[in-house]
């Protein structure tokens, strides 16, 4: 009784524009007697439309938070709810085909199929979908486009630069409209340049086609391109910073001085 | 920890990709011992010299397939811990000590196969010694005894083998630099536009060659028949290779260009990759298809044979026993069965011997000369014959000579002139399997009706054209009598060198026997080797394709979606080489039957039928293995 209370407290909670809410996320490793807790109860809500950024040393959990939200592992506890659907109730199989319908992914090291072209990459996670190839083009068309690599269709991911294999995955990630895109350290792998011209592109997908994104970064410079920061702690949320009105310098001079205060980051920086 | 400690440790670490490998060496090894055994076996060696020495040859035979294969599938491993013989060099082991790790390595995994092997062997080959003497037909209960030559045979083969894959391991650590020990997981190849014009060429020629070597074996049986083979040889062997190497790329290029980039997970998960090792796998699919091929032709072809013994003799010999010109003999042979109790059907033939002439190109032989006896129905069913003529003037012909490859291509009815005789003609209505009288005689047979055959005999004996002869047949009622009857006949006439049909029967069955079981048991080890070898190939790949895997699970792809590509490309990687080969050895053993009196097709049937399922199984094992990869990838 007393959850079926709680659940649909959670569900008043959440509004229209509510993209993703967790409640009371825990994530524990390890078997009994040698329980590590990596997530102690994580609370979080994004709305339509953010770009979440996700920071804290190594070890806080920021991956294993991304990855529980991504629906790629499993938390111990906890509700989750992205566009409304349960995920954390969700079968494995359920999860895979919510996975490929409604969440978009981009990995550090690009995890693009050596075997296939850029488009063919692309155009991969609509394969299995109903989405019409002439739909699927014109989406292609668009994507490419704003990414800057239409040129690229025909190459091999060995052909082209780390720059353009992460705008590869970008557009793989964007393909299939999704509710929200995940991003895992999507700059850790390209040299500065490269780096704040994704940055960019992402920054203007998010804000031009309302694109929810959450990355996962330990870089300042990239996350001062969110909308609003999470700082995790230990797995705990240790505070949150909102960009506003304020200028990307200003914002990435804020990011700074809490990593300052949460101390750890020199390590990782290395 | 020792150098020593090491190896035993990676070795437990490694048995995961080892075991198949390990199982493959022990079963070389069961098979070889067994072998060596049967060659030595004092059982064996009784029954007669052949077929020690068909042992003999086989077993060398072995040794190739053996050590090519150990060869081969050590290669393969080699580079799957490539990366590990570089990290032990990069933690600073010299290259001594990593080849001696190696080295011992493999002695470890040998000498465990070789104990192992012999020690299965022991077991098995009692089996397989009664499993050829029920094949050859002796009932005898026999013990294997223990043979040590036998062991030691073995021991040193194979401690030949592991040398070649010592030195394999020993120049893969001295020759490889570093850089190069870690790139060799990656080097898979990126496809190429193929030249259009050229590929497109070549990629016909590919099929084109197959079709023209198929065709030239359907009509092989002329004059050129030795040159046939070696052309069909050579155009079905380049054919399949550029099939192979050419074809199959051009398709696939044409099918993934027609896609424009939507190709779609299952394609992704079997096109696509299948492109980017095109070249690589060339080579092996070819072998492995014309090695299918030859042992599909080789089991079908000994298992005709043995199936079709008993067929064979009896269409040759359709009297038990017969006497030529020797009325007394058969008298006296028809006493001693009626003294013995022995119930049968004793018949004379009067044979009208004479010369036959075909029509120009009637038959494709030189000559058209035939050497004709002429017999009478009625005759030859008064000694147990159920043979029928059909009407006047009308004939069935029957000869085992070398014509007989062309029974089914000579068209019927056709014209026999007989003797110098212009005008006496008869015509043949049906070319009969074998023959009517017993084949000791070098004549053809024509098989008459009574008063055609009294007919002819009136109008040569007359001119003189013709001569006669008689001939005595015996046919056995209870065919359980044969083996007592036919004792009675070779202890009377045994150096006479005329052979009765039981005696036939029993020394043929001998023979095929022993050539089934040979090429049986040799059979089962090319099609062992080349299911590993695409076995362990696939597992290699599925290795190097683990990340992809990870991905796609990772972008929303259940194990059933990504599953169903993988069986595609794995119906590709098993099944084109296995068609292939199938089809290859169906034209190959329609040549072959040509030299059979009997329909063979039931026979070829069932040994291509017991080949596909084992090699199934390893297609079976292999997406077992990538299913499990595409589990835990992510």
């Amino acid at each position: 009784m007393a959850l079926l209370k709680r659940k649909s407290k959670t569900t008043d909670q959440i509004s229209k524009n509510t993209v993703l809410y967790a409640q009371n996320v825990r994530k524990s490793f390890g078997s009994k007697g040698n329980v590590q807790q990596v997530l102690k109860g994580i609370d979080l809500r994004v709305e339509e439309g953010e770009f979440v950024g996700i920071m804290g040393a190594s070890g806080a959990g920021k991956t294993t938070l991304l990855n529980i939200l991504a629906t790629i592992d499993r938390a111990t506890e906890g509700t989750i709810l992205i566009s409304g659907s349960d995920i954390s109730k969700m079968k494995d199989a359920a999860m895979a085909a919510f996975r490929r319908n409604q969440l978009g992914f981009i990995f550090q090291d690009y995890n693009l199929l050596d075997t296939l072209t850029v488009k063919e990459n692309i155009l991969l996670p609509v394969s299995l979908g109903k989405m019409r190839k002439k739909l699927a083009e014109a989406e292609f068309r668009t994507i490419a486009d704003i990414l800057g690599i239409a040129d690229l269709a025909d190459k091999y991911p060995h052909e082209i630069s780390g720059g353009q294999k992460q705008r590869t995955s970008a557009a793989r990630a964007l393909i299939n409209q999704p509710s929200m895109v995940f991003a895992d350290e999507p700059t850790g792998a390209l040299d500065s340049k490269s780096a704040s011209s994704l940055l960019g592109t992402m920054a203007d997908i998010n804000e031009k086609r309302g694109v929810t994104i959450m990355m996962v970064t330990h870089d300042p410079l990239a996350s001062s391109y969110c909308s609003r920061v999470v700082f995790l702690k230990d797995g705990n949320i240790y505070t949150e910073l909102y960009k506003g009105d304020k200028t990307r310098q200003a914002f990435f001079q804020e990011i700074l001085n809490i990593q300052a205060v949460l101390g750890g980051e020199s390590i990782d920086a290395l | 920890m020792t150098l020593f400690d090491l190896a035993f440790r990676s070795m437990r670490k490694n048995i995961k990709h080892y075991y198949l490998y390990f199982f493959a060496l022990i079963f070389s090894v069961v098979l070889y011992f067994v072998f060596a055994t049967l060659q030595h076996d004092p059982a064996v060696l009784a029954q007669n010299e052949q077929m020690s020495t068909a042992f003999l040859a086989a077993g060398i035979l072995l040794i190739f397939i053996a050590g090519i294969f150990v060869v081969y599938a050590n290669s393969i491993f080699l580079k799957r811990r490539s990366r590990e013989i570089g990290l032990y060099q990069l933690i600073g082991l010299k290259k001594r000590v990593v080849a001696r790790l190696l080295v011992i390595e493999n002695f470890l995994l040998g000498i465990t196969a070789l104990i192992l092997g012999i020690i299965v062997g022991m077991l098995v080959s009692r089996v397989f010694l009664l499993l050829l003497m029920k094949l050859i037909g002796y009932d005898l209960m026999i013990d294997v005894s223990f043979s040590m030559t036998a062991v030691i045979q073995t021991v040193f083969v194979f401690i030949g083998i592991f040398m070649f894959t010592t030195i394999q391991m020993i120049s893969t650590v001295y020759r490889n630099t570093l850089l190069s020990l870690f790139n060799t997981e990656k080097t898979g190849e990126h496809p190429k536009k193929p030249k259009t014009r050229n590929a497109a060429f070549l990629a016909i020629l590919g099929i084109a060659l197959i079709v023209l070597g198929y065709l030239i074996s359907d009509n092989m049986l002329n004059d050129l028949f030795l040159f046939n083979i070696l052309a069909v040889l050579a155009s079905i062997g380049v054919g399949t290779y550029l099939i192979f190497r050419v074809t199959i790329g051009w398709v696939f290029y044409k099918i993934r260009d027609g896609k424009a980039g939507h190709l779609g997970l299952s394609n992704s998960l079997s096109l696509a990759p299948l492109m980017h090792r095109l070249k690589g796998n060339a080579n092996s699919l070819t072998i492995i298809t014309i090695l299918s091929a030859m042992t599909l032709t080789m089991l079908a072809g000994a298992y005709s044979f043995y199936y079709a013994t008993e067929h064979e003799t009896r269409s040759q010999m359709p009297f038990d026993f017969i006497f030529e010109k020797n009325e007394t003999e058969a008298t006296e042979l028809s006493k001693e069965f009626d003294e013995k109790g022995i119930s049968y059907t004793h018949g004379a033939i009067d044979l009208l011997v004479l010369f036959g002439r075909m029509e120009e190109g009637a038959m494709p032989v030189p000559s058209n000369e035939l050497y004709i006896a002429i017999v009478s129905d009625k005759q030859l069913q008064q000694a147990g014959s159920d043979i029928e003529a059909p009407a006047d003037g009308s004939a069935i012909f029957y000869s085992t000579s070398s014509i007989s490859m062309f029974r089914d291509v000579i068209e019927m009815p056709l014209t026999l002139h007989l003797a110098d005789d212009e005008k006496t003609t008869i015509e043949i209505a049906e070319y009969a399997e074998g023959n009517s009288i017993n084949g000791t005689m070098l004549y053809s047979q024509l098989v008459v009706n009574e008063s055609t055959y009294e007919q002819l005999k009136d109008q040569f004996t007359a001119t003189g054209q013709a001569e006669m002869s008689r001939v005595d047949g015996f046919t056995i009622t209870d065919s359980a009598d044969l083996e007592a009857a036919s004792e009675i006949y070779v202890q009377r006439y045994n150096t006479s060198g005329h052979i009765d049909y039981y005696s036939a029967y029993q020394r043929a069955i001998e023979t095929n026997g022993l050539l089934i079981f040979i090429s049986g048991f040799l059979g089962l080890v090319f099609l062992i080797s080349t299911g590993s070898i695409l076995y362990f190939k696939q597992m290699t790949e599925a290795e190097q394709e683990k990340k992809s895997y990870g991905t796609l699970r990772q972008l929303g792809f259940s194990v059933k979606d990504i599953m169903r590509g993988i069986i595609k490309k794995q119906v590709f990687v098993f099944g084109l080489p296995l068609v292939l080969g199938l089809v290859h050895a169906i034209f190959a053993i329609k040549v072959l039957s040509s030299f059979f009196q009997s329909d063979i097709a039931f026979a070829a049937f069932v040994a291509m039928a017991m080949y596909t399922f084992i090699y199934l199984i390893f297609a079976f094992l292999t997406v077992g293995y990538y299913r499990n990869t595409v589990k835990n990838a992510l």
